[in-house]
C-alpha cells in the first residue's frame, strides 16, 4: 500500500464534499429566543400528547428553546443561543453585563454559547413547570392592559444580540408570539415597529416569525406583521421588497413549534452561487443548497489542560525539508509525482549527499515540477466555476445505479443575473410537462473538477402544515467510467416460477400502499447513540442504554403478524424447487466468462432497451464482437490497440 | 486467472541505440500562450525513449513491486549479456539496466543514452532479452513476461531463426509489442516517403513477426500513434472485492420459522474515483557545493502536524479564538493570503506537543473528556435487515447518497441463491424497492437504504444505495416560484419573477431543441441513441492529473516542454453535440430575446440608509455595518449572512483566514472583495454614508454609491433611471429602486443640496409611474417619502418643497389613472388633501 494519508491531503483539502459541519465549522450561528409572556401566552390547555396534563404556549415555547439548544449544540458547538420574554412585568435583573433593555422585557438567558449547565438550568424550569404551571406565571409575571410596543422589543433584541453575539456570526431571531395585533389602531406603534425591525436587520440579525394560531383565535399576519416583515423573511434569497408577501410561519397546533423550528435550526447557506449557462449567451444565475448531507458524529478534538480550564488544542500542518529540518514556505511548494522507491544499489546516480529523502536534480532555471496554480489547472480543465447545460433526457435515462454520492439542490438567484427566476422558473415548468431530465457539465466551486450531473426537476408540493418540497432543480452526479465497477458474478441458480409468486405474496403483504423511504422516519440511531452519551457526561448524569431506542430496527412483530405464515409457506416452496440441492463447484470458473458477450446477445439486449445491464467491461470488448458504430469508434480502436501495449488493461483473456 | 492480476509482470524494454537513431527531427508541441506554434528538435532516440519513459513512469505511478522491467540495448559499443558471457556471439546488445522495480533513477539512466557508432540487430536483443527474462523468472513462472521493441528499423537484421524465436515466445507467453519511428501506420494514417529499402523490409519483416505470433499476443505501431494513446484515459480496473453477509426479514432469533436468513455477497458497483498522486517538493540550489552550483535538486517533503493554542484570546472568553484555528487546519491552495495571517497570529500561538494533549468532545462550551475518541458504539450485527419494500415510482431520486454496491446470493449455497433469486424477481415483477438497514461489520454504525432488483440475464441482483437519515435532510424553506402573495393577502399573477406565456412558449421550443435522446451516435439500424453515457465519460481531472504527472516526470523543464493539451477523449462532453446545438439555434435566440436575462453589475457594497445610529455608537462594529447595509435590502441575505460573518470579523486575521479556507464559489470570492475594503474603512466614525469605497470590482464605470441589488445609484439616479427606462424590461426595478433612493438621500443630513435634484426625480418617476401603469408604486413611494420627512428624518424642508408642487406631484388618483387604462385605489379628493397634509 501507498503511504495514503500522505497523498491524501490535497484530496482533503479540496474535497468536493462540503459537509456542512466542516464547511461552515467557523462560521458561528446565533439564535435569540424571543418569546412572548402575555397573558395568552400563560393561559392554561390541554396537553395535546398527555391526558391530564396542563400546559401552555410560553411552556411549549420554552420547551422547543431547550430543545433546539440541544439539538445545536452537537450540530454546532460553537453556536450561541439566548432567551428574551417580553410582556412580563419582571423586571431585568443587574447582571454584570447588564444590557439596556427596554421595560417589560427580560433576558432570561444572555447570548452565550451553549453550555451543558444553561441548559440543564432551563431543563429544571420546565420539569417545575411541567409539575405546576403556575410556575411560569410567577416567574414571568404577564403584562396586564396594553401590550409592550413591538418596537422596543425588536430594539431589546437589537441590544441582547449586541452585547453577546460574535460579531462574526450568523444572527436570528426566532420570535414567537401568539397575537396577531399587539397595536390595534396606532398607527405609530406600527410604524415605529418596522423601522425598529429594519435596525435589527441592518445590525445583521433576522427575524423568524413563529405564529401560534389556536382553533379559537386564527393567526393573521396581515394584521400587522406582513407590513413589518421584510419580504421572504425566510426565503432570504433576495429580499427584494416587491410587495410580496412575507413568508410567515403560522402554527396551529403547538406541538408543532419544535418540529417548525427544526426546520430553522441551521441557517440556510448556499454552498455555492454560480453561472448557469443554458446556451451561448443566456446565462442565468443559481445557487446551491447541500439538502441531503450526511450528518456526522463530531469528531473529537485535542484539549490542553491549561491548569484553570481545558483549551482546545489547533492543528496545522506543515511540510519540512527533512534533511534540513526546516520548515518550507508555502510559495516555494512545487508538486511532481511520486519518484519510486529510493534506488537501490547500482542504480543509483552519483548522490551528492545519502539521503533517505526522495529527490530529483536538473539543471539550474529547469523545473520538472508544477505550481499549485498549474495543479489546479488540470483538476478544473481550465473551467470556470458554473452549470453548463449540455441537453436533456428522458428522465427513464436516469439510471437507478448511477450514483456516486448525494445530490444538491439549485435554486434561481436574481442578484447576479436579473430574469433568473423566471428563466429557471420556465425551464423547470416545460420539463416537468415533458418529463425530461437536464445534463449539465459543471463545475461547483474553483477548486472543484468537473463533473456531469443529471438535473432531475422537483415540482412545488405543499402538505398541511408540513414540509413543503421547494421547487427547484437536483443535481444528481453521474459516476464517470472511471467509478464504475464491473459485476463480479453473473451467473447463478434462478428460482423457479412457484417459489417467486411464493415470495410476491408476502412481500405484497410488507409492501407499504403509496408509501415511499420515509428519512424522518429514521433518526441516525449511531449519532443518537454518541450524543446521548455526549449530553449524559456533559450533564455529568448516568447514561442509561438501556432506554435507548432504535427506530431503525425492524418492526419484527408488524413483519410476522402480515407476513408470518406466508414467509412459512415460501420456505417450502422454496425446498421444492428442482436446483434446491445442486452443489456448486466453488472454483472460480465464471471469471473469464465475465467478459465474453456475443454480439447477439448485445444487439437482443438493446432492442429490448437493456443495454445498461452490460457492464464496462463487457462493453470494452466491443470492437471484436459487434459494430463499431453501436459503441464510441475511436474509443474503442484506442482502447484494442492500446490493449496491445505492455499494461494491466486488456481483455482478460488476451493472453 | 494470473493475467488479471494487477503487476506480476516483468517487460524488457529493447532500445535501438544503433547510429541512425541519433538522427535529429522535429516534435510538435502544443501552441504557446499566443498561440504561436511551438515545436523542439531531438533525436529518433530521444523521442523513442519518451515512450519508453512513460510507461516506465506509469510503473512508478502504479508504484507495484511485482511490476517490473528491464531495459536492454541494442547497437551499444560494447556487449554485455548473459547469453555472450556463456556462448559468445549476440554481440552489441548490452543490459543496461536490469530487472527490478523502476524509480525515478530508472527515467533518469535513460536520460544518458546517446545513438553509437554501432549498428545493433533486434533479433538478437529479442532472443537475449527472452532469456535475461527467463532466468530471472525462474522461480515466478506465473508472471506475465512482455518485450518491447523500439526501433526505427534502419538496422539490418538476420531473420534466419525467427520462427524459433517466435515459438519460444509462444511457449512463454510473451506479448511482444514493436514500437517503430516511423513506421507506415493505416489507421493514424501515416506513410512515411522516401523509405529507405532496408526499412520497407524491416517493418514488413517485424509485421510477419508479430502476426505470427497466437492469439494477439504480439502488435505492431508506429511510434507517433502509441505515444498519443498513451495520453488515451485507461481506467484502472479495480475488482470489486465480494464480502460475505447475511440478509434478514423478521426476528431470525426468536421466530425463525418465520424469518428469512440468506447468505450474499456485496460487492461495490460504483466506486469514487480520485485523482491524486501529488507530493509536494521544493527545489534546493547545490547546497554551498560549488560542483552543483548548475544543479538544483528538488527534495520530497515530508509532512508534520503541528499543535497550538491561541493565547491571544485568554481572558476574551474563548469564543473568539475557536473558528480562527480551526481555520488554519484547511491548508487551501490559495496561499497568498494565508501567509499574511500566519504571520499575524503566530505571535498569539504556543506550540504545544502532542503528548500533552487529551481527546475529546464539545458540548457546547463544556468540555466532555473522552481518551478513546469515541462513546460506546450500539451492539449491532452484521447483515441487512429488510423493513419493508414500496413502490419504485415513489422513489425519490434525490435522496440516494453513496456509492452503490452489487448484492449476490451466495455463490457457494444452492438455497442461497434461489432463496435470493424469488425475492429479487418477486420484487422486480411488482415494480417495488426494499427499504433495508445494513450493518456492515459486526457492532458498525447502521445505515438506511433501498434495495432495488435487477434481473439479468443469467443473475439475480440487488443494488444497494444508502438513503438519508431524517438528520441528513436539511428542511430549507424556499419562496415559491410560481406563486407570490401581495401584502395584501392576494395572488400575484404578473410579476418580473413570473414567466409570461409568452417565455413559457419560447422555453417549451428550446427544451425540446436541446433533446438529446437522438442526439447520439447510430446504431447498427441507422437510428440513433442519445448522446452521452456515464460509462463512457472518463474523469477529465484524473486523467489529465496523471497525464500531467507522467509528463512531469519524463521531461526535464516544463517551460520548455510544455504539457501537450489534454486528450479529445476527456472533453468529448464538454459541449453538446454541434447537430444540437445548430438545431436549437433559433429557439436559443427567441430565448435570450424574450427572457431579458441580464447580469447585474458587481456593486460596491451599499451605503448605510440612514446615519444617524452612528451617533450612539461608532465602534468598529459599526463601521463594518457601513459595508453591508440592511440585510432588507442586500442581494440575498444569503450572502450577506456569510458576509456579515466575515465583514464583522473581530480582527482582520480571521476574517482573512475564513476567506482563505472557504471554498471559492463565488459567494465566497465576493466576500475576499469585500473584505479588501475594510482596511479602507480607517476613517473611524465617518458619517458620510457614501463614503467612495474603493471596489475590487474592474468596472470603473460603477457608481460607488448604488447599493448592492439597485439599478439606481446615489450620485446620478436620474441619469441611471432614464438608462435604465431605455432598456425597457426594468421599469418596475428601476421605479422601486429610484424612490428607495431619493428616500434615502432625502433622509440623509444636508439633504437640502440636492432638494432640486430630487424634486426632479420625483417628477420624472412619477411621469413613468402613470405611463407605465407603476400608479400602486407611486403611490406607495410617496407615502413613504411623507413619512420620511416628517417622521423620521424630519426633513419637513424637503416635504415643504413638494407641496409647493402641489397636486401635481400627489398620489395619482383613480381618474387620473383610468385615464391611461390604469387603476388606483385613490380618490381624487384624497390625492388633494395628501399634498395639503
Amino acid at each position: 500500500m501507498p503511504p495514503f494519508d500522505d497523498w491524501n491531503v490535497i484530496d482533503d483539502e479540496e474535497d468536493e464534499e462540503l459537509q456542512d459541519a466542516s464547511f461552515f465549522e467557523g462560521k458561528k450561528d446565533v439564535i435569540l429566543f424571543c418569546i412572548d409572556c402575555s397573558e395568552t401566552m400563560h393561559e392554561l390547555r390541554d396537553d395535546p400528547i398527555y391526558e391530564d396534563v396542563k400546559t401552555s404556549h410560553l411552556l411549549t415555547a420554552l420547551d422547543a428553546a431547550m430543545q433546539i439548544q440541544k439539538k445545536k449544540v452537537i450540530v454546532g458547538p460553537n453556536d450561541s443561543v439566548g432567551i428574551v420574554l417580553f410582556n412580563t412585568t419582571r423586571p431585568s435583573e443587574a447582571k454584570d453585563r447588564t444590557s439596556e433593555i427596554k421595560k417589560n422585557a427580560f433576558v432570561y438567558q444572555p447570548i452565550a454559547p451553549i453550555s451543558a449547565p444553561t441548559i440543564q438550568e432551563l431543563i429544571r424550569l420546565i420539569d417545575e413547570a411541567r409539575g405546576d404551571p403556575e410556575i411560569l406565571r410567577t416567574a414571568f409575571p404577564p403584562i396586564q392592559g396594553k401590550k409592550m410596543p413591538m418596537g422596543d422589543v425588536f430594539t431589546s433584541c437589537n441590544w441582547v444580540l449586541r452585547d453577546g453575539a460574535p460579531k462574526t456570526a450568523s444572527k436570528r431571531v426566532f420570535l414567537i408570539t401568539d397575537d396577531d395585533n399587539p397595536h390595534p389602531n396606532s398607527k405609530q406603534l406600527l410604524t415605529s415597529s418596522r423601522t425598529t425591525l429594519v435596525d435589527l436587520t441592518q445590525s445583521g440579525a433576522q427575524v423568524e416569525p413563529f405564529f401560534i394560531s389556536t382553533e379559537e383565535k386564527l393567526f393573521d399576519p396581515t394584521k400587522f406583521y406582513s407590513s413589518i416583515l421584510p419580504s421572504n423573511n425566510f426565503g432570504d434569497d433576495d429580499a427584494e421588497d416587491s410587495g410580496i408577501l412575507p413568508d410567515s410561519i403560522s402554527i396551529t397546533r403547538t406541538d408543532d413549534l419544535l418540529s417548525q423550528m427544526r426546520f430553522h435550526e441551521v441557517p440556510k447557506r448556499a454552498l455555492f452561487s454560480i453561472p448557469f449557462e443554458l446556451g451561448k449567451g443566456f446565462v442565468i444565475g443559481v445557487k446551491g443548497y447541500g439538502l441531503i448531507t450526511e450528518q456526522k458524529k463530531g469528531s473529537y478534538k485535542y484539549f490542553v489542560d491549561l491548569g484553570d480550564r481545558m483549551e482546545v488544542a489547533d492543528s496545522r500542518t506543515v511540510y519540512l525539508d527533512e534533511d534540513q529540518q526546516a520548515e518550507v514556505d508555502r510559495h516555494k511548494i512545487v508538486f511532481g509525482g511520486k519518484l519510486g522507491a529510493v534506488p537501490a544499489g547500482d542504480v543509483s546516480e552519483e548522490e551528492d549527499e545519502v539521503s533517505m529523502t526522495a529527490s530529483r536534480t536538473v539543471q539550474a532555471g529547469h523545473r520538472p515540477f508544477y505550481t499549485a496554480e498549474e495543479i489546479r489547472s488540470f483538476r478544473t480543465l481550465d473551467l470556470e466555476p458554473g452549470l453548463k447545460l449540455l441537453g436533456f433526457k428522458d428522465k427513464s435515462e436516469l439510471a437507478f445505479e448511477d450514483n456516486i454520492k448525494h445530490s444538491l439542490f439549485v435554486y434561481p438567484d436574481d442578484m447576479k443575473y436579473s430574469g433568473s427566476k423566471r428563466s429557471f422558473s420556465a425551464l423547470l415548468q416545460k420539463m416537468l410537462e415533458k418529463d425530461k431530465i437536464g445534463l449539465v457539465l459543471a463545475l461547483v466551486r474553483r477548486n472543484a473538477t468537473p463533473v456531469f450531473c443529471a438535473m432531475v426537476p422537483q415540482a412545488e408540493t405543499v402538505e398541511d402544515g408540513g414540509w413543503s418540497e421547494p421547487a427547484g432543480f437536483h443535481l444528481v452526479f453521474l459516476p464517470f467510467a472511471d467509478d464504475i465497477r464491473a459485476a463480479p458474478i453473473d451467473e447463478a441458480l434462478r428460482a423457479s416460477e412457484d417459489v417467486k409468486d411464493a415470495a410476491r405474496a408476502w412481500i405484497d403483504k410488507l409492501c407499504v400502499k403509496n408509501g415511499a423511504y420515509p428519512p424522518d422516519s429514521y433518526p441516525n440511531p449511531a449519532l443518537a447513540y454518541h450524543n446521548a452519551q455526549l449530553q449524559a457526561s456533559a450533564f455529568r448524569e448516568e447514561f442509561d442504554a438501556e432506554s435507548f431506542e432504535d427506530l431503525t430496527r425492524p418492526k419484527y412483530d408488524m413483519i410476522h403478524k402480515r407476513a408470518g405464515p406466508l414467509l412459512k409457506e415460501w420456505k417450502k416452496a422454496l425446498m421444492k424447487d428442482e436446483n434446491i440441492n445442486n452443489v456448486i463447484a466453488t472454483t472460480g470458473s465464471k471469471r473469464k466468462a465475465d467478459v465474453s458477450v456475443d454480439e447477439a446477445e448485445i444487439r437482443s439486449k438493446y432492442d429490448s432497451g437493456t443495454l445498461g445491464k452490460l457492464r464496462v467491461d463487457q462493453l470494452k470488448v466491443c470492437p471484436s464482437h459487434i459494430p463499431s458504430s453501436f459503441v464510441y469508434r475511436s474509443s474503442c480502436s484506442v482502447l484494442f490497440f492500446s490493449s496491445g501495449f505492455p499494461q494491466e488493461q486488456r481483455p482478460a483473456n488476451s493472453w | 486467472m494470473p493475467a488479471e492480476r494487477a503487476g506480476y509482470t516483468v517487460t524488457m524494454f529493447l532500445v535501438d541505440v544503433s547510429p541512425s537513431m541519433g538522427a535529429m527531427r522535429t516534435v510538435e508541441l502544443p501552441d504557446g500562450p499566443n498561440g504561436e506554434e511551438r515545436s523542439v528538435e531531438m533525436t529518433h532516440l530521444e523521442w523513442s525513449l519518451q515512450f519508453v519513459k512513460l510507461k516506465i513512469q506509469e510503473m512508478i505511478f502504479n508504484g507495484r513491486k511485482t511490476d517490473q522491467c528491464g531495459v536492454l540495448i541494442f547497437g551499444s559499443e560494447e556487449t554485455d549479456n548473459i547469453i555472450n558471457e556463456k556462448s559468445g556471439g549476440y554481440e552489441h546488445v548490452s543490459e543496461y539496466i536490469p530487472i527490478g522495480q523502476p524509480n525515478s533513477g530508472t527515467l533518469a539512466k535513460l536520460d544518458e543514452l546517446r545513438a553509437s557508432e554501432t549498428a545493433g540487430d533486434p533479433v538478437d536483443a529479442l532472443i537475449v532479452g527472452i532469456e535475461t527474462q527467463d532466468i530471472y523468472l525462474e522461480k515466478k513462472r506465473t508472471w506475465t513476461r512482455k518485450v518491447v521493441i523500439v526501433t526505427d528499423g534502419e538496422s539490418p537484421i538476420e531473420i534466419e531463426d525467427w520462427e524459433a524465436t517466435v515459438k519460444k515466445m509462444a511457449g512463454l507467453n510473451i506479448a511482444l509489442t514493436v514500437v517503430g519511428v516511423d513506421f507506415d501506420d493505416d489507421e493514424l494514417p501515416y506513410h512515411e516517403e522516401n523509405k529507405s529499402t532496408f526499412k520497407r523490409t524491416n517493418e514488413a519483416f517485424y509485421a510477419k513477426l508479430t502476426s505470427s505470433l497466437p492469439d494477439g499476443l504480439g502488435l505492431l505501431g508506429t511510434l507517433s500513434y502509441a505515444l498519443l494513446s498513451l495520453s488515451h484515459p485507461h481506467i484502472k480496473e479495480t475488482k470489486s472485492a465480494l464480502l460475505q453477509t447475511t440478509i434478514r426479514l423478521g426476528d431470525v432469533k426468536t421466530r425463525e420459522a418465520e424469518a428469512i436468513e440468506i447468505g450474499v455477497k456485496v460487492a461495490k458497483c460504483t466506486s469514487l474515483a480520485r485523482a491524486g498522486g501529488w507530493k509536494r517538493f521544493a527545489g534546493r540550489d547545490g547546497s554551498g557545493d560549488v560542483e552543483d552550483e548548475e544543479k538544483v535538486t528538488f527534495k520530497e517533503l515530508k509532512r508534520r502536524t503541528e499543535y497550538f493554542i491561541d493565547r491571544s484570546s485568554d481572558g476574551d472568553a474563548s469564543a473568539e479564538g475557536k473558528g480562527k484555528g480551526k481555520a488554519t487546519q484547511d491548508t487551501s491552495m490559495d496561499l497568498n493570503e494565508e501567509r499574511d495571517e500566519d504571520d499575524e497570529s503566530d505571535a498569539h500561538q504556543e506550540r504545544v506537543e502532542k503528548e500533552q494533549l487529551v481527546r475529546g468532545f464539545k458540548y457546547g462550551s463544556t468540555y466532555v473528556p473522552c481518551p478513546d475518541g469515541q462513546f460506546e458504539k450500539l451492539n449491532t450485527k452484521k447483515g441487512i435487515d429488510i423493513c419493508g419494500f414500496f413502490q419504485k415510482k415513489n422513489f425519490n431520486r434525490s435522496y440516494p447518497m453513496s456509492e452503490l454496491s452489487y448484492i449476490y446470493g451466495s455463490p457457494s449455497s444452492a438455497p442461497d441463491q434461489l432463496a435470493f433469486s424469488s425475492i429479487v424477481q418477486a420484487m422486480y415483477e411488482k415494480g417495488v424497492l426494499a427499504i433495508a438497514r445494513m450493518v456492515l461489520r459486526d457492532g458498525a454504525d447502521p445505515k438506511m437504504g433501498v434495495l432495488s432488483p435487477v434481473v439479468w440475464e443469467k443473475v439475480d441482483v440487488l443494488l444497494w444505495v444508502q438513503m438519508p437519515f431524517a438528520d441528513d435532510v436539511r428542511h430549507y424553506t424556499f419562496p415559491s416560484l410560481s406563486t407570490l402573495i401581495s401584502r395584501s393577502g392576494e395572488r400575484i399573477a404578473k410579476h418580473p419573477y413570473l414567466p409570461t406565456e409568452e417565455q413559457l412558449e419560447a422555453m417549451d421550443k428550446f427544451v425540446d431543441a436541446m433533446d438529446l435522446m437522438g442526439a447520439g451516435e447510430k446504431d447498427e439500424d441507422g437510428s440513433r441513441i442519445p448522446w452521452f453515457d456515464p460509462r463512457l465519460s472518463y474523469n477529465p481531472c484524473i486523467h489529465r492529473t496523471k497525464q500531467a504527472l507522467f509528463h512531469a516526470a519524463v521531461v526535464p523543464d516544463i517551460a520548455s516542454h510544455p504539457l501537450p493539451p489534454p486528450n479529445p477523449e476527456l472533453t468529448k462532453y464538454f459541449e453538446p453535440p454541434r447537430r444540437v446545438l445548430k438545431r436549437a439555434r433559433d429557439a436559443l435566440e427567441e430565448c435570450k430575446d424574450i427572457f431579458k436575462v441580464k447580469e447585474v453589475p458587481k456593486r460596491a457594497p451599499k451605503a448605510r440608509k440612514d446615519g444617524h445610529v452612528y451617533a450612539r455608537d461608532d465602534d468598529e462594529d459599526m463601521i463594518l455595518l457601513d459595508q453591508k447595509g440592511p440585510a432588507r435590502k442586500h442581494p440575498n441575505t444569503l450572502a450577506a449572512a456569510s458576509t456579515s460573518r466575515a465583514l464583522l470579523s473581530p480582527s482582520r486575521a480571521a476574517g482573512k483566514k475564513k476567506a482563505a479556507t472557504s471554498d471559492d464559489s463565488e459567494t465566497e470570492t465576493e466576500e475576499e472583495e469585500e473584505e479588501l475594503l475594510i482596511p479602507a474603512k480607517k476613517p473611524k466614525g465617518s458619517v458620510e454614508p457614501g463614503l467612495p469605497t474603493p471596489t475590487a470590482s474592474p468596472e470603473p464605470e460603477i457608481d460607488p454609491q448604488r447599493a448592492p441589488g439597485r439599478i439606481i445609484g446615489n450620485t446620478y439616479p436620474l441619469r441611471d433611471f432614464r438608462q435604465n427606462l431605455s432598456q425597457g424590461d426594468v421599469v418596475t426595478k428601476a421605479v422601486e429602486d429610484l424612490g428607495v433612493v431619493v428616500r434615502e438621500i432625502v433622509g440623509r443630513p444636508f439633504a437640502s443640496r440636492r432638494k432640486d435634484e430630487m424634486v426632479e426625480c420625483l417628477q420624472a418617476l412619477r411621469e413613468v409611474c402613470l405611463k407605465e401603469d407603476e400608479i400602486d408604486a407611486w403611490n406607495a413611494i410617496l407615502k413613504e417619502l411623507k413619512e420620511e420627512c416628517l417622521t423620521y428624518s424630519r426633513n419637513n424642508e424637503f416635504w415643504s418643497e413638494l407641496q409647493k408642487l402641489g397636486r401635481s406631484i400627489s398620489l395619482i388618483s383613480s381618474p387620473e389613472a383610468k385615464k391611461l387604462g390604469g387603476l388606483s385605489d385613490i380618490s381624487e379628493s384624497a390625492a388633494e388633501v395628501f399634498m395639503q397634509q
